[in-house]
């Protein structure tokens, strides 16, 4: 398991509050599950089908960022969940948490997926992008956002930078129609629609430009 | 959500057997089934992950003899795929409009044709009827998104798959496999009209898998659909036509309504208009006339009616003429 560097220390005596927040969660959800059987294998379903059946906890492996991070979740963990509370990886946010707004949007092999609504367990052996690996300098995508004013509160921010990376490395020559369509999938309830849109043209200019 | 067992096979057989056990469900792009089980409404014991089964993906086949689509295919691949726009605008004009970017890498074929109906008192867990204390939440209740075609029954959501109305148009059918075999149905035979609490409204019985849905060559054919929102959204009413063409006359017709029945809504009113007609603007409307003529609206959506009419004739004049009017450019 690859750990991440530490943050640097926040209030609360040196621990930021997210790490505290993080500590007494995690005490939580140990004392919870060491009362299951970890990682419960289904052998005589296994042998029959040589198809593993998952139960309980179980140990994953997922590529986030270039990086193989391993975690114990459980079969029902969401992608989204998993990255925030066991891996660290707090870029995508939790808002509907239904697949409607787009907060959590991380790319999935390459393809723009809402985290929340994709298992963990299902991302195995893929390759996990959030927005913590973009390039920030001039001519990114986040780079765009903030030269152009692309957010208001920024709850959505990490998702709309998100999704507008996944569908500009896609499609470079997008028309300003095109690049509404394809960033259509995610919401700002601030309504900052028109410096996203500002920054999402931005971006591809940049990109044309390069 | 309650916790589960999850298996992720590689093939239909060890599908087909993980699927056997009690309370099982598919889980392929997950958009349904993962938000229906965060809000108990569906409580699988077992998940079987079947969206990376091979022989589940892919299209194949041609315009001529008629394209075969996997279970698990992406939508955004049939987005992508310039052999179905151009054979098939109908169904590429309703999945291209589903959902959004992401709703459309993730969900599938399969998921989208067999996900359950969006009626919000079925979503809140009152099931697919309403019902409660013996009375209809839904005719008593806020109705706007229900159906306006045989409202005298107790089943008053709409079907949730406008990616089943544009293949019953085109006359698709359904490969559905299971522990006693493979038998192949129309597509809208996938589909009934629950006559009692604890009835599905889908035919594929627990412990079966859709694994390929059959698309002939196609006339002339189109989709309109009416929605509140540009994106991230249900049409209100859709239609999807197909027309078979001898010279200038219609000689077969079929026209399939979304968002106004608990089933894709096949309006053989419509059709009748159309066979044996030369197409015209004003054919179309009077099929759309035609289409509504059986509507009892229910308290709130009387609105449907018009618009049904008017998205009946607008997908008819965009089969035909494949732009409409309305449209610019």
């Amino acid at each position: 398991m690859t750990e991440q560097k530490p943050r640097d220390p926040g209030g609360l005596g040196g621990q930021s509050r997210r790490d505290f927040l993080r500590g007494s969660g995690v005490a939580a959800a140990t004392a919870v599950l060491t009362g299951q059987a970890a990682g419960v294998l289904d052998e005589a379903q296994a042998a029959e089908e040589s198809t593993k059946v998952l139960s309980g906890t179980v140990e994953i492996t997922l590529k986030v960022n270039g990086q193989e991070r391993s975690c114990e979740v459980e079969p029902r963990s969401t992608l989204l969940d998993t990255l925030r509370n066991r891996l660290d990886v707090t870029g995508p946010k939790r808002v509907c948490d239904r697949g409607s707004c787009g907060a959590c949007s991380a790319i999935v092999d390459g393809e723009l997926v809402y985290s929340c609504t994709t298992l963990a367990v299902s991302c195995q052996g893929k390759t996990i992008e959030t927005l913590e690996s973009f390039e920030t300098g001039e001519g990114s995508v986040p780079h765009a956002f903030h030269q152009n004013d692309g957010l208001m509160c920024g709850y959505c921010t990490p998702g709309f930078v998100t999704a507008c990376k996944a569908y500009l490395d896609k499609h470079p020559n997008a028309t300003e129609e095109e690049i509404r369509k394809g960033i259509d999938g995610n919401i700002c309830r601030c309504g900052t629609y028109v410096g996203v849109l500002a920054a999402a043209k931005a971006a591809a200019q940049a990109k044309k430009g390069a | 959500m309650k916790a589960f067992e999850y298996a992720a096979p590689t093939t239909v057989d060890a599908a087909l057997k993980l699927l056997g056990g009690p309370n099982a469900a598919a889980l392929a792009g997950g958009t349904d089934l993962l938000g229906r089980a965060k809000d108990y409404v569906t409580s699988p014991d077992r998940v079987v992950y079947v969206k990376e089964i091979k022989e589940l993906g892919g299209i194949t086949g041609d315009a001529k003899s008629g394209m075969t689509l996997g279970a698990a295919t992406p939508l955004s691949e049939i987005v992508h795929h310039s052999g179905i726009r151009e054979a098939y605008p109908a169904l590429w004009q309703a999945t291209s409009e589903i959902g959004s970017i992401q709703i459309r890498n993730m969900s599938t074929v399969g998921g989208n044709l067999l996900q359950r109906p969006r009626c919000w008192y079925f979503r809140a867990g009152f099931g697919l009827l309403g019902m409660k204390d013996g009375q209809s939440l839904v005719r008593a209740g806020d109705n706007r998104y229900h159906a306006i075609f045989q409202t005298d029954g107790d089943a008053l959501f709409v079907s949730p798959s406008s990616l089943a109305v544009a293949l019953i148009a085109l006359d698709a059918s359904a490969k559905v496999r299971g522990p006693k075999g493979e038998r192949t149905v129309k597509v809208e035979e996938l589909y009934r009209v629950p006559r009692r609490e604890g009835e599905s409204e889908l035919t594929v019985e627990p412990g079966e898998l859709l694994t390929h849905v059959m698309i002939p060559a196609a006339g002339k054919n189109g989709a309109y659909e009416a929605r509140q929102k540009q994106a991230q959204d249900w049409p209100l009413v859709m239609s999807a036509v197909n027309l078979t063409m001898q010279g200038d006359t219609i000689s077969k017709a079929r026209v399939v309504i979304y968002g106004v029945a608990p089933i894709p809504w096949r309006s053989e009113a419509a059709e009748r208009v159309l066979v044996g007609k030369k197409f015209s603007p004003e054919v179309a409307a009077e099929a759309g006339t035609a289409a509504v003529e059986a509507a009892r609206p229910l308290s709130m959506n009387a609105y449907k009616v018009p618009m049904t009419r008017t998205v009946v004739k607008r997908a008819l004049i965009r089969a035909v003429q494949g732009k409409g009017y309305w449209e610019e450019g």
